[in-house]
């Protein structure tokens, strides 16, 4: 298998409904970004964290890095929340893609799958995920 | 009545990465600007120059900040490193 764009988890939307994510900057849950080759198989049936093909190097632990949530807001119809840029500093490694997941909930639960469209190489240097702007139109997490 | 709408989208992110060097003010600050200013490609010519003047002249300021920021950790980790008897290796943070 390999990474095929970027999902939204079918069980994220599901635990939604049933008030499993806190994604309020202000108290509320820890989510992390794992990093993985890509020999990982994700799919919208996936439910939650996995060591399974993660990856490893200088700069990274496995788990990932944790995100620093930015408050949800609204515009117009359309409610949307996201993550500040999140950097593995003096690093040296290779990822893929990543997968969000709810380090605070049981089990931790996955939010987002994340393809990076290509292998992406740090090398003594920094590796920085730059999150999407914060729109309407754009942000991480959307709901029209 | 029927109500359309209730869809749930992600969004794509981008991916920054450097070789043997950490990412310069500008680029920093570039990545900064995009969060702090926010131009719509169907904003009126006239707003959008604007914006665009403000969001460069905003790119210099933050620069030299950052700049500064740097040279004045420096002078932290300098110290950091003299008080642990490491002379040479302050010098040579000083004179990054």
């Amino acid at each position: 298998m390999a990474f095929s764009g970027n999902f939204m988890c079918t069980s994220f939307k599901k635990e939604l409904l049933e008030g499993v994510h806190n994604f309020k900057n202000s108290g509320g849950n820890t989510f992390k970004l794992a990093m993985y080759t890509n020999s990982a198989s994700f799919t919208a049936a996936t439910t939650a964290y996995t060591t399974s093909n993660e990856i490893s190097g200088t700069g990274y632990t496995a788990g990932g890095g944790t995100l620093t949530r930015v408050d949800p807001t609204t515009s117009s119809t359309t409610a949307f929340t996201d993550f500040a840029d999140l950097t593995f500093s003096s690093s040296s490694l290779t990822a893929r893609g990543a997968l969000i997941y709810n380090d605070s909930a049981s089990g931790d639960p996955t939010v987002v799958v994340l393809d990076f469209g290509a292998d992406k190489t740090s090398s003594s240097g920094d590796f920085t995920i730059v999150f999407p702007t914060a729109d309407a139109s754009n942000a991480i997490i959307r709901i029209a | 009545m029927m109500v359309e709408g209730g869809k749930i989208h992600t969004g794509i992110v981008n991916v920054h990465t450097t070789s043997n060097r950490g990412f310069t003010p500008e680029e920093v600050a570039a990545r900064c600007l995009d969060r702090i200013v926010k131009v719509s490609e169907s904003a009126p010519p006239a707003i959008r120059d604007q914006a665009l003047a403000y969001k460069d002249s905003l790119r210099q300021v933050l620069t030299h900040y950052m700049r500064e920021a740097i040279q004045s950790d420096r002078t932290t980790v300098y110290n950091a490193l003299l008080d642990a008897g490491q002379k040479e290796l302050a010098e040579t943070i000083r004179r990054l």
